[in-house]
């Protein structure tokens, strides 16, 4: 709109300004044709067009100002806008800024606390700190301590690899000697190969001849064994005679046994017989006994009677004789054949033995026989070998060279023996020894290689025996040292050579002396507390005989008696305080009152007056009534009887012992003053 | 005169190991607890503080036994010194405290003195004091009331004073033997070690 107004108005200002200096070029040229009418026409056109102008330039200006103030409420009212609209930002922020206000607020007071925290949490550090400094420091010194260990025990440590160094060198040493030997050895060896080399067949014709020797050895042993066990043979077969007589004198007993027992049959038969036909004879004769009495009932007299019962008491007698003799034959019978019962089973179970001896024996003897006739044809076997052997080696020329030779190495091997047992002596030097059994004069090869192996083999075998003893011994030495350093330490000595002496008074045994006598006295004191306690139980007194004791003072009874101390004391002080109070009391209630006050008897007061002409003149009260009370009275003394008068008065009357003494003291003084 | 700066004689090796006996015998006695702690004050010996006693029949006993040790040291008679320690209620040995000397008996006849400084010697004594010391760490703890003894080992035929009386070796039954290091003094040799009772636990 502004535009459109604006272009408007440039519009017409252009408009305007082109008429403007249109008309005025228009006038100019046409002034001198046309006159004055044209002239006023032109010049009323112009005043129009002037007002026009000014018409225009008004509306113009008008318009500018419409619009400038359109423009301006515009910009008013933007301002406004945008004042309410900061004045809303500013509010938001003012806002914002109080919220962010609160919440610092807020946060600072978080952060006191935390600080507040972090505060204790720095001091509780700091004491940690402390600790931990002090740990540390102990710490340092345990490790000071430490490393004073360790450098001790590092000098041990040395010290003992000083010693393994030496031992090591020692074992060096040895070590090199082994070597040295060890190639000494070696050379032995080399040259036991190479001989070696040169008697292998010889050694394999010597193997085999030392196997068959070995054989014939054997059947030889077995052959001496075997006449060993033939030589046996006769003594078997005379054992054998002699238990076969055995057998037959026991089989003659077993007849006689078998014979003795149907003899005793017979007889027991017999006896059995015997006794029934005594037992029936006795029976007839006791019948006919009867039959003659019931007979002869008349004829029958006493003496008959008693013959006869004499006669059968006889004939009683004899048969009994009769049965214990043949009782005791049965008896003896039988006993010999129980005796005779075992005897014939040993006989039986020995026959028995011999029996199965024999077969064992005869068994031997048949294996024996097999045995040496395997043997014997061994032997002609071997020997026919043999033969061979000799005829195949032996020509009709060369057998007594081998017979020579043959004599030669038996000289050979007991020379080569008895260099063994020199070699045993000196086994350091091996080589010499070869060589001068290099230096004996060279048979045959073959022989002299034989030797060469023999001797290399009881060579090695000396050496590997040699060492292995050195070892051993080399062991056992460690050993001893070991246990000899062990015994030094503990402090074994020789006794031959070393003796132990101490001082007689020495601590040891001084304190020991002081240990046995502490512990005898206590025992002492023990045995006389409980015979005291006996004596106590059985007397039920506290009895002062030879059993007080002496015993020391426990520490409470000490401390009892302090105390007791300290009380009586603490008595005797306040005794005197009481005293020199009680005294000064008394002089003042004298010197005030001028009575002298004194306690004869319970209750009774004897009051002296200052004033008093005698010393005797005193007066007595009497406390009646509950302690404390305070009532007194008068009790009747010669001085009392001189104041009757202030007596009635004061003490009837006016019933005031006060006045009544003040009364006695003005009376008493008055006296003392007028006179 | 006996200690002379270029050299030791056989009376000034003598003096020497008899004073390291005194205080090395003062060193068992304090570190073991044998006597008390406060019985012993503090002496300045071979640049180190040492502990001697102040019991006075003790010092005694112990002037008495090394005097007499110094003149067999002189004598080269005497083979080995021993302390003993001794339980007083089982009447056990409970550690034995040896040391082994050996005497250059050429000594004797030559009276020239041999070269070995006097600081060297002090040297090795200190470090064999301070080994004393250090073996409390592994001693096993002397918990009864103790006793202790001093044994000397000396030849056979040796004319002892009356006051002195032949004695057993007093062996320890089953005892651990730790061996501490020696020191010499170029006439004499010492030797020590220690040997404990083993205890049950270990």
């Amino acid at each position: 709109m502004d535009d459109m107004e604006d272009t408007t108005i440039f519009s017409t200002l252009k408009s305007f300004k082109s008429l403007i200096s249109g008309p005025d070029h228009s006038l100019l040229e046409t002034e001198p044709a046309y006159g004055r009418s044209d002239l006023q026409k032109l010049y009323t056109k112009r005043v129009e067009l002037e007002e026009a102008a000014e018409r225009v330039r008004s509306h113009t200006s008008l318009l500018q100002l419409t619009q400038e103030k359109q423009q301006m409420e515009l910009s008013h009212k933007r301002a406004r806008i945008e004042l309410e609209k900061e004045a809303h930002s500013s509010s938001r922020d003012l806002q914002r800024e109080i919220d962010r206000n609160r919440e610092l607020l807020l946060k600072i007071r978080r952060l006191e606390e935390k600080e507040e925290k972090a505060n204790q949490a720095l001091n509780e550090q700091m004491e940690n700190n402390k600790a931990l400094k002090r740990n540390l420091e102990e710490l340092h010194k345990k490790a000071n301590e430490k490393d004073r260990k360790l450098t001790e025990a590092d000098q041990m440590i040395s010290e003992l690899k000083d010693e393994t160094r030496r031992l090591n060198q020692k074992i060096q040493i040895q070590e090199s000697k082994f070597s040295t030997q060890n190639l000494e050895i070696q050379a032995l060896q080399e040259q036991l190969d190479v001989q070696r080399k040169y008697e292998l067949p010889c050694t394999q014709t010597h193997t085999e001849l030392e196997r068959r020797l070995a054989l014939q050895e054997q059947d030889s042993v077995i052959v001496r064994n075997m006449k060993s066990e033939m030589v046996r043979l006769p003594e078997l077969e005379r054992e054998i005679k002699r238990l076969r007589e055995e057998n037959a004198f026991l089989r003659e007993t077993k007849e006689n046994n078998s014979l003795l027992k149907e003899e005793t049959e017979g007889l027991r038969k017999k006896l059995e017989r015997v006794e029934r036909v005594m037992e029936e004879k006795l029976k007839a004769e006791l019948e006919k006994e009867v039959n003659s009495y019931t007979h002869t009932e008349d004829s029958l007299t006493l003496s008959d009677l008693s013959r006869e019962v004499i006669q059968i008491q006889q004939r009683e007698l004899n048969l009994k004789q009769q049965n214990y003799t043949l009782n005791s034959s049965i008896r003896s019978v039988e006993k010999a054949r129980a005796e005779l019962l075992p005897e014939i089973a040993q006989m039986r179970a020995k026959a028995q033995e011999e029996q199965k001896k024999r077969e064992n024996q005869d068994s031997l003897v048949r294996r024996m026989q097999k045995r040496v006739l395997l043997l014997t044809k061994e032997r002609d076997g071997m020997r026919a070998i043999l033969e061979s052997y000799d005829s195949e080696l032996a020509t009709s020329e060369y057998s007594p060279q081998l017979m020579f030779r043959v004599k030669e190495a038996e000289d050979m091997l007991q020379k080569v023996q008895a260099h063994n047992t020199e070699m045993e002596v000196r086994t350091t030097l091996p080589i010499m020894h070869t060589k001068s059994f290099l230096q004996i004069p060279a048979l045959g090869q073959e022989m002299t290689f034989y030797l060469y192996t023999c001797m290399c083999l009881f060579f090695r075998q000396k050496i590997e025996e040699l060492e292995a003893e050195r070892q051993r011994l080399e062991e056992q030495n460690n050993i001893l040292e070991m246990r000899l350093e062990r015994h030094n330490l503990q402090g074994d000595y020789d006794p031959v050579k070393t003796k132990v002496i101490h001082l007689q008074m020495n601590p040891t045994s001084i304190a020991k002396q002081q240990h046995a006598d502490e512990v005898e006295q206590l025992r002492l004191e023990c045995q006389l507390l409980r015979d005291r306690i006996r004596k106590i139980e059985a007397g039920g007194g506290v009895t002062t005989d030879d059993t007080t004791l002496i015993i020391p003072p426990s520490q409470e009874i000490l401390d009892l008696r302090k105390q007791m101390e300290s009380a009586e004391l603490k008595n005797q002080r306040l005794k005197e305080v009481f005293q020199k109070k009680i005294q000064e009391f008394r002089t003042a209630c004298y010197v005030l009152t001028g009575y002298q006050i004194d306690i004869t008897v319970e209750n009774q007061y004897r009051l002296t007056s200052v004033y008093a002409e005698h010393m005797e003149d005193s007066l007595l009260f009497k406390s009646t009534g509950p302690v404390g009370s305070g009532s007194m009275q008068l009790l009747e003394t010669d001085f009392s009887r001189t104041l009757t008068g202030l007596v009635d008065l004061h003490l009837f009357h006016q019933k005031s012992i006060p006045v009544f003494l003040s009364a006695v003291t003005i009376e008493l003084f008055s006296r003392q003053t007028v006179t | 005169m006996s200690k002379t700066l270029k050299g030791i004689t056989l009376k000034g090796s003598a003096e020497l190991v008899a004073e390291f006996f005194s205080f090395g015998i003062n060193s068992i006695l304090y570190q073991r607890g044998i006597y008390p702690a406060e019985t012993f004050t503090r002496v300045t010996q071979y640049d180190m503080s040492l502990h001697l006693t102040t019991d006075a029949k003790l010092k005694s006993y112990l002037t008495n036994v090394i005097s007499q040790l110094k003149e067999w040291l002189f004598d080269c008679t005497v083979q080995k010194l021993v302390v003993v320690i001794t339980c007083l209620e089982t009447n056990e040995v409970l550690e034995r405290w040896q040391f082994d000397i050996e005497c250059e008996k050429t000594a004797k006849e030559s009276s020239a003195p041999r070269e070995k400084s006097i600081k060297a010697i002090q040297e090795e004594i200190r470090s064999v004091i301070r080994q004393i010391t250090a073996t409390v760490t592994f001693l096993p703890l002397l918990e009864t009331a103790c006793a202790f003894d001093l044994l000397i080992y000396t030849d056979k035929d040796l004319e002892v004073p009356e006051q002195w009386e032949e004695s057993g070796p007093q062996l320890i039954d089953q005892s651990e033997e730790v061996r501490l290091r020696s020191f010499t003094t170029s006439i004499h040799k010492v030797n020590s070690m220690v040997a404990y009772k083993r205890t049950n636990s270990m």
